[in-house]
């Protein structure tokens, strides 16, 4: 135990001098401070305004960079430090090879969920100073929707980084997999549905299986309870699952994904040849 | 200490050990020697259990893969490049003294002054600042303070300039007594006062393995006579650092050295090899 505290400690060190950390903590803190330049508070949506304005418009932006910005940021973590020899000299030390895997994914964890959280609750903070209501449901489940899709892109990207041989290898899949995911939120699916081949419920099942697409119905759901904006899509999920079903799925399904990519990862790692 | 038994290691179809069986008992003190690409480095990322391999190989009698923790805390590693560290000289110090069971920050500082690095005065540089010698000098440092059982080195002067070469080995021989080594070298002149045994690998396999010091010459003197071409400098200074004198004042010089360094002085020499006309050891 002791040594994955002092290998999550270490890696934390590390990468909070590392460069992606400041661009990735500048990219969510300017966000926020860049919608509250713009009045995003004075602007009303489908009846939101002020904070929970703020914070709809905040998740959307994360659907679409939070991760990618995950994967490139953690894709390097074990291909990285093989490449650079850092991990032949650690896994010379009596380090286990749980102590290091999990050590760092904790670290990678904290490191992600930090500058984004903290966007959150300075906004909550502001929101305070600037006298707006607080919308502390919708503010709470967002930092739990936003800390689990951040567990599941950051399995994603350490089961990656085992899987390659290259750093550029895994950057190019990384994007690769995000564009596919991005391109199943929408794109592809409606295209699907308007060659009325494939029956709706599997359409929408498939899309129910990719995280980002669930990470932004679910941060739908919260302001569109009855997921109006989503057309027919709709009914097959509230009717499957319900509403509140559903917020539990949208929490439970990504960190499931995350945990197995994890686990995925590490026996990959354990494996073969560490360095 | 370590056995190695049918040894074989492949990436891909191309086998980079082959065959290999070795065995080092304690107090060895192995150049481990051969070209680029001759499966140094494999042999040693095998012993920390790196790589996966064919064969058998048990360091301490147990599997290097299966008791990687109880291993690794007997044996100090310094690698070839000093890795990318973004950590303080500080930090890095007091991480591998938590990791290591013997190790401790107060026996970290000592080894490293031994070694002619003052950590105090570097304790908040980056790693990464140092320079190749104060980087090697932390590395052995943080290797000793552990009291290894066995110490592994693969190249590790790969990056120093020729005079902080010297001075490094220099200093190594100082802080280290009997301990069991493997180091990894591309020349044996540097390592000769290190080491009682060679083991050379030529691809992926065993070629010369011999103990220095029970060769037939060991403590014998030889005498020795070199007549050079020319007055050459860069020659002479090294004749003279053998102890060397001149011979009425012309090209011919006489001395000796014991039989155990005939290698390090023949390989001192062999760099000017050009120069020299005639050659008599006896």
């Amino acid at each position: 135990m002791n040594t994955f505290f002092q290998v999550s400690i270490a890696d934390f060190r590390e990468s909070f001098r590392a460069k992606w950390f400041l661009i990735y903590s500048l990219v969510f803190g300017g966000a926020v401070i860049l919608l509250f330049v713009l009045g995003i508070t004075e602007s009303r949506v489908m009846g939101f305004t002020g904070l929970s304005r703020l914070l709809i418009t905040y998740i959307q932006l994360c659907v679409a960079i939070l991760p990618i910005l995950i994967l490139i940021s953690t894709v390097r973590s074990v291909v990285g430090d093989r490449e650079s020899n850092i991990l032949e000299y650690f896994l010379s030390m009596p380090i286990s090879l749980g102590a290091y895997f999990w050590g760092k994914i904790v670290s990678k964890f904290f490191l992600i969920f930090i500058p984004i959280s903290t966007a959150l609750l300075g906004a909550i903070v502001w929101g305070m100073v600037k006298s707006l209501s607080i919308p502390w449901y919708i503010a709470g489940y967002y930092a739990l929707l936003l800390g689990t899709l951040s567990w599941c892109f950051l399995g994603l990207g350490m089961f990656i980084s085992t899987l390659v041989k290259k750093q550029e290898w895994g950057l190019g899949l990384s994007i690769l997999i995000w564009l596919v995911l991005l391109l199943f939120i929408d794109v592809i699916l409606i295209g699907l549905m308007l060659q009325n081949q494939i029956q709706e419920s599997v359409i929408v099942a498939v899309s129910m299986l990719n995280p980002i697409m669930v990470f932004r119905t679910g941060a739908v759901l919260l302001f569109d309870p009855e997921l109006t904006s989503m057309g027919p899509a709709s009914y097959v999920i509230l009717d499957n699952m319900g509403y509140r079903g559903f917020l539990t799925f949208t929490i439970l399904y990504p960190l499931s994904l995350g945990w197995l990519f994890s686990w995925l990862g590490f026996f990959r790692f354990k494996r073969g040849d560490l360095v | 200490m370590i056995k190695i038994n049918s040894l074989t290691k492949k990436f891909g179809k191309i086998p980079v050990l082959d065959n290999i069986s070795l065995t080092v008992k304690k107090g060895d003190r192995i150049a481990l020697i051969g070209q680029n690409g001759a499966g140094k480095t494999t042999l040693i990322r095998i012993i920390l259990g790196q790589y996966l391999f064919n064969g058998e190989l048990t360091v301490f009698d147990k599997n290097p893969r299966h008791h990687r923790v109880e291993i690794l805390d007997r044996i100090g590693f310094v690698p070839q490049l000093p890795p990318p560290i973004q950590m303080n000289v500080g930090e890095l110090v007091k991480f591998s003294a938590s990791i290591s069971r013997k190790s401790g920050i107060d026996a970290i500082y000592q080894k490293a002054t031994e070694l002619g690095l003052d950590i105090e005065k570097n304790v908040k540089k980056p790693f990464q600042k140092l320079s190749g010698g104060m980087k090697q000098k932390l590395l052995i440092a943080l290797a000793l303070a552990k009291q290894p059982d066995i110490l592994i080195m693969d190249e590790p002067a790969a990056n120093l300039d020729p005079q902080g070469r010297q001075a490094f080995f220099l200093q190594l021989i100082r802080s280290m007594e009997n301990t069991t080594m493997l180091l990894s070298s591309h020349r044996v002149d540097e390592i000769i006062n290190l080491i009682n045994r060679i083991v050379e690998i030529d691809y992926g396999r065993v070629v010369q393995d011999e103990q220095i010091d029970r060769s037939h010459f060991a403590d014998k003197m030889l005498k020795c006579q070199i007549t050079l071409t020319q007055n050459h400098e860069a020659a002479i200074r090294m004749l003279n650092d053998w102890n060397f004198k001149n011979k009425n004042g012309g090209r011919k010089f006489e001395g000796g050295f014991i039989g155990a360094e005939r290698l390090r002085f023949l390989t001192s020499i062999s760099h000017f090899a050009n120069h020299i006309q005639e050659l008599n050891i006896s």
